[in-house]
């Protein structure tokens, strides 16, 4: 409207004077009702104060067959009792990524009827061990197994001045790691790991077999099983996992294996166990271990969680172990998948994977032994979980001492080192290669 | 809601008979035109707005479509609505507070379950930074949610939720919800419903319960906390006993900063001459509140 008024005025504009201008500006003015005070509009209080009209409720179309609308599309303009002319939407023939829009859950390839309740390692169950014990149909031991404590006890299995080399690994990580004033958790939990495992790698010379082992960071798990009624699924990245050629001997002998069928599953009415799983519709029903069919380190012997506290993914202890038992499940499952098939069944040859999780201080141990994977129903053989919990390696390890009215409580550098922690991880390491 | 710079438009005319126009004439139009343009009402001209963004006081943070029991970040409106104005005297700044989702309607069922009466598992009863009463996390098939916690409830009880009215009334514990219909005349009770099935609105501030006067015809008669009685239809749920936090007209506030930690700003100081409400004087109760819309006799 504003330009049409100019071109108007262009060709007016040599012939008027400025008052008879203004004079026809200002009968315009009075024609169309405004008021005359221009500087009124310099703020926009009469915008902000203006009634705020209701949102107006979607007009309902209806589509008569064979009844055609009359638009005024051919008029190329708004014309009052015509309808607005509607245009279908435009679909490119081409294929463009940037505007590419998926299609709708139900017409995806994977789409399945049956819903899968997925764990993957953010999850936090909320019924937490109890619930994992559920779902892997297993029976909980406290403490560790007894051929991982014969280890821990025995004498001979010692790096040379074991003490002072893990004390300074532990220095190392929480004090001398960084530049900064402090390694923050991130930092110091994966170092004090990858620092151990270095420690332990160095026994190499007396236990060959630990040559046969490899590390494997960032691999991706999926493991499929049917529970009661419904499909499980523990699928995503989880750890560092620390393959072996040869598996780890089994733990719990026939007979004892047998004895589990008379433990009673826990169960936690009125919550359902799927609770706080996520449940999916697309998914495909895989067991895979996440490494080619040739790779040369087959079993998965350790499988090392680091809870490094990002704040948004934070998992308390009694999620951690539970992402602990989830993903060597998972593990043991997809290995016993790929030896014997899909079908249910006890397995002659249980299969063993170990489990760490640290946060950089407290360490949790767990030992999972996959006796069946016939886990429909509560009855018959169940798996066994050895856990072992909330092992700290040491007191504190500060940069600044704590002063309590001049006096110091806590000293700085390391303090409360606890050697019997590092001797189970040096077990549970060693266990298989000795 | 922005307008920081000057609408495009305004400046068209202006530059047009720049380009078009030479000589003196050009240079006079040039300055007259835009304004008087302008004083004809026919330009665009919006202003520019020299006030903070009004962003913050729109409600797009509780515009939910999905129930989540995470705590929900809130933004802080000081009693503005969104145009700016003030709505609510008397409300600003404050602690930073975070709003958890309660379920009002107890008797939700859980999506594709049938519609029985289902039980609930109590997980954690904690604070409430934006209600008086305590709130409780409950956990029962395959959802959680918050729930107005009873006096006495504490994590790890089970507590009950049934829509059946039976012949016989129920003996009910703290907790549970039921219909009005099927709970015995004169329990206590909370978390009213008015009509069925909306959700309760009455009796959920700390301490409070209401009583079960009687059950007349279909139809159920509350006496409400503040003595005032309520008549519903007998199917509203309420839940029983007396709501959290018991002792929160026994604080002590102590000084006006704690007020203002509660986000609650002194009234304005201004003298107002006292009303009716100043002297003693004994009102009648006023009559009982029907909610409940039956048809009329003449209908049929």
């Amino acid at each position: 409207m504003l330009i049409k008024t100019t071109q108007r005025l262009k060709p007016a504009a040599p012939l008027l004077t400025q008052s008879s201008l203004l004079k026809k500006v200002r009968i315009n003015a009075t024609h169309c009702g405004i008021s005359f005070h221009w500087y009124r509009h310099f703020n926009v209080s009469c915008s902000l104060t203006a009634k705020v009209q209701s949102r107006n409720k979607p007009r309902v179309k209806v589509d008569i067959p064979r009844l055609e609308r009359i638009t005024y599309a051919n008029r190329m303009h708004y014309v009052p009792g015509l309808a607005k002319p509607f245009s279908p939407a435009f679909v490119r023939d081409w294929h463009d990524p940037c505007h590419y829009k998926s299609p709708t859950q139900e017409n995806m390839p994977l789409y399945n009827e049956k819903p899968c309740f997925i764990f993957n390692q953010r999850t936090h169950p909320l019924e937490g061990v109890r619930q994992a014990l559920w779902l892997t149909k297993s029976k909980l031991i406290k403490g560790l197994p007894d051929r991982v404590l014969s280890l821990v006890n025995s004498k001979a299995i010692q790096i040379e001045n074991q003490d002072e080399r893990v004390q300074n690994t532990i220095r190392h990580a929480r004090l001398w790691y960084t530049t900064e004033e402090e390694p923050s958790r991130r930092k110091y939990c994966g170092a004090l790991l990858r620092n151990l495992l270095h420690l332990c790698g160095s026994l190499q010379t007396t236990h060959p077999g630990l040559g046969r082992r490899m590390l494997a960071e960032k691999y991706s798990l999926t493991a499929t099983w049917s529970r009661g009624e419904e499909l499980f699924q523990v699928r995503g990245q989880n750890g560092i996992l620390l393959n072996s050629m040869a598996p780890i001997p089994v733990l719990a002998e026939k007979e004892e294996v047998q004895n589990t069928s008379d433990h009673v599953l826990e169960t936690f009415y009125p919550i359902s166990p799927t609770i706080d799983l996520q449940r999916v519709q697309v998914y495909k029903e895989q067991s895979h271990k996440g490494f080619k069919e040739d790779y040369p380190f087959p079993h998965a012997h350790t499988l090392f969680i680091l809870e490094e506290g990002d704040i948004p993914f934070k998992l308390q202890p009694e999620y951690l172990r539970t992402k602990m038992i989830m993903f060597s499940f998972g593990n043991a499952l997809a290995r016993a998948h790929t030896l014997y098939g899909t079908a249910p069944g006890v397995l002659e040859e249980p299969i063993v994977v170990q489990s760490v999780a640290t946060n950089g201080q407290m360490f949790q141990f767990a030992v999972f032994q996959l006796n069946t994977t016939d886990l429909q129903a509560d009855e018959g053989v169940k798996n066994q979980v050895w856990l072992e919990e909330d092992q700290p390696l040491y007191d504190h390890a500060l940069v600044h001492p704590v002063l309590k009215r001049k006096v110091v409580h806590i000293p700085a550098g390391l303090s409360g080192y606890k050697p019997e922690t590092f001797q189970k991880f040096l077990s549970l390491y060693l266990h298989g290669a000795v | 809601m922005r307008m920081l710079s000057f609408s495009q438009p305004a400046l068209v005319p202006g530059q047009i008979t720049r380009q078009s126009l030479v000589g003196s004439q050009a240079n006079y139009i040039a300055f007259l035109t835009p304004s008087l343009l302008m004083r004809s009402g026919l330009s665009q001209w919006r202003g520019f707005l020299t006030t903070a963004s009004l962003d913050q006081n729109r409600t797009f943070w509780k515009q939910r479509e999905k129930y989540t029991v995470r705590p929900i970040g809130m933004k802080k409106t000081g009693g503005r609505d969104h145009t700016g104005k003030i709505r609510t005297h008397g409300i600003g700044g404050g602690h930073k507070q975070r709003y958890r989702w309660v379920d009002f309607q107890r008797l939700r069922y859980e999506p594709g379950k049938d519609e029985n009466p289902f039980e609930e598992k109590v997980m954690e009863v904690r604070y409430d930074p934006c209600r008086s009463a305590d709130i409780a996390l409950v956990a029962g098939g395959n959802r959680k949610r918050w729930i107005i916690a009873t006096e006495n409830m504490q994590a790890g009880d089970l507590i009950k939720t049934s829509g059946a009215i039976g012949r016989m009334a129920v003996s009910a514990k703290e907790g549970d919800s039921f219909p009005l219909g099927a709970l015995p005349v004169g329990t206590l009770i909370n978390n009213l419903e008015l009509y069925p099935g909306i959700g309760a609105t009455r009796i959920r501030a700390a301490g409070t319960s209401g009583v079960l006067l009687r059950k007349v015809n279909g139809t159920a008669i509350v006496q409400l906390p503040s003595k005032q009685q309520v008549q519903v239809i007998e199917t509203c749920m309420a839940t029983v006993g007396r709501v959290s936090n018991i002792d929160h007209n026994k604080r002590i506030i102590g000084k006006a900063g704690r007020n203002r930690w509660l986000g609650i700003r002194p009234s304005s100081g201004l003298w107002k001459r006292k009303g009716g409400w100043a002297g003693r004087k004994i009102k009648p109760l006023p009559p009982m509140k029907s909610y409940v819309n039956l048809p009329s006799v003449s209908a049929n």
